[in-house]
């Protein structure tokens, strides 16, 4: 394990320490929903995150595209994994939050439902990753797949808050957030985003070595032949 | 050649090439008149109920119909071996796509003109409006768009046909949300006022997967 | 309305799913880094 990997592991895990500590002990329990309501404090940082991972995808797939450096998708496909995980977080704890609260595992909330298109998107990203054989093109069609997805986020989100429904929309602080239950939220985002950055060098790392290897045994056939 | 003209000579192509044999089409009207009569199986319902699954009966139609066609924009070039003759030849990679995309759009129409009065008789619920009819055209731009570009991509990956709907019916979501509803509101009586936001969504779309895609066709077409 | 046994289910599955990806992760790491070395000295033989 690299360096950078294991300070990333150091201060992800005093963040999530603290975090927990602050969610579970230091915080109030919210009026309204009690104890339940304290899955907010990760179930929101989860789904900033993978927003923001999918930015970096989108980001680095353009950069791919103009310099064609294979490193720059390794980026964007390392955050796309991680996106696609923390989006699958954000639907189970959704659900698992849902239940209690609105009595069903699913609904047809809005959030909920920009949630699941957003993981179908980055879900066909890799299974039509896995169609490729050509390392060059799975690169460039990647980038495309991540820019496009991206892209197509807020629309999606805009147009199912407009759709009507007849199911409650989110609903969680009326009157904002404020005090311990601020405070706690910020330091669960940044113990989610040291998180992040943990499974980027991680992913990363492991692309690299994928890439030497298969770079390595191509050298072998070639002086084999 | 001007560009214009070569977008519109590509168009032409697509076109006359397909009302010659006629493979795609016929093959696609008949698939889309066909999810209209399965929904008379799987729904069976009085009038009042068609009349508010309408929109979305029309656009489940439209968007599987759509996309069987849009598959084959590029399959039939890839087959007989044009994609090469026609990526070397003096016309720019983002007139390719404009060209593809227009041709798609008319079998699209096509489509569309099929499936509007064949509904209508079918269920005995007119969708025939003005409206209706404007906001399924406006929604037809985007969704082609979209479409050609994963077509485009698609044809060049190992699954081929497979590819297509599972990248393209998430993605175009919006639209079928906007269009839907849209829809929904002109057929119980709403006025035009009434759908300013959906059309606002729809036209978005449009202007962002028409630009979108025209930059990124040169990156699917390089070889 | 306390609802505990949902709170636990969620943050547990957060937490070990999480641990368990960073593990399979290492283990992978570890099996790539064995296979550098070994091509790398069939490379140079």
């Amino acid at each position: 394990m690299r360096r950078r990997t294991l300070i990333a592991f150091g201060i992800s895990a005093v963040m999530i320490i603290v975090a927990l500590v602050m969610v579970f002990i230091v915080c109030p329990t919210e009026a309204t929903m009690g104890n339940i309501q304290r899955i907010f404090y990760f179930h929101v940082p989860v789904a900033w995150n993978a927003f923001f991972s999918f930015f970096v995808t989108f980001v680095f797939g353009i950069v791919y595209l103009k310099t064609r450096n294979p490193k720059y998708d390794f980026i964007a496909e390392s955050s796309a994994k991680i996106g696609l995980v923390f989006a699958t977080l954000i639907l189970l704890t959704g659900m698992i939050w849902a239940k209690p609260i609105w009595g069903v595992w699913w609904t047809w909330d809005a959030r909920l439902t920009s949630s699941l298109v957003m993981w179908l998107i980055y879900l066909a990203y890799f299974i039509i990753r896995s169609y490729i054989s050509e390392e060059e093109k799975k690169y460039r069609f990647g980038s495309i797949i991540g820019i496009v997805g991206f892209i197509d986020i807020p629309i999606v989100a805009l147009s199912i808050q407009l759709a009507p429904t007849t199911h409650p929309k989110a609903m969680i602080f009326n009157d904002g957030l404020h005090g311990t239950m601020l405070l706690t939220l910020l330091l669960s985002i940044a113990a989610m985003f040291a998180v992040y950055f943990l499974f980027m060098f991680l992913y990363y790392d492991l692309r690299t070595d994928e890439y030497e290897i298969a770079r390595m045994k191509k050298r072998l056939l070639k002086e084999n032949d | 050649m001007n560009y214009w003209k070569a977008v519109f000579a590509i168009a032409k192509k697509d076109v006359i090439s397909e009302l010659r044999n006629r493979e795609i089409i016929s093959s696609v009207l008949l698939f889309a008149v066909l999810t209209l009569i399965i929904f008379h199986f799987a729904f069976t319902a009085d009038q009042k109920t068609i009349l508010s699954l309408a929109p979305g009966m029309l656009w489940v139609a439209f968007a599987f119909s759509g996309v069987l066609s849009i598959n084959r924009a590029f399959i039939s070039e890839k087959e007989d071996n044009c994609m090469e003759g026609l990526l070397a030849s003096p016309v720019s990679r983002d007139a390719i796509f404009l060209g593809k995309a227009i041709g798609s759009i008319v079998f699209m129409l096509i489509i569309e003109i099929v499936v509007f009065p064949v509904f209508t008789l079918l269920y005995n619920v007119s969708v025939i409006n003005p409206i209706v009819i404007l906001v399924t055209l406006l929604a037809t731009i985007g969704f082609v768009s979209i479409g050609i570009l994963f077509s485009a991509l698609a044809v060049n990956t190992r699954a081929r046909e497979m590819v297509l709907p599972i990248l393209f019916l998430p993605t175009v979501v919006p639209l079928i949300i906007a269009a839907v509803s849209a829809t929904s509101v002109i057929l119980d009586g709403g006025k035009f006022s009434d759908i300013t936001q959906y059309m606002l969504i729809i036209v978005a779309f449009d202007i962002i997967f028409v630009t979108v895609p025209f930059i990124l066709f040169r990156y699917i077409v390089e070889e | 309305m306390d609802n505990l046994g949902y709170l636990f289910a969620a943050y547990t599955l957060i937490w070990i799913g999480l641990c368990v990806l960073v593990f399979d992760i290492m283990r992978k790491q570890k099996k790539n880094r064995q296979e550098i070395e070994t091509l790398k000295d069939k490379i140079e033989k």
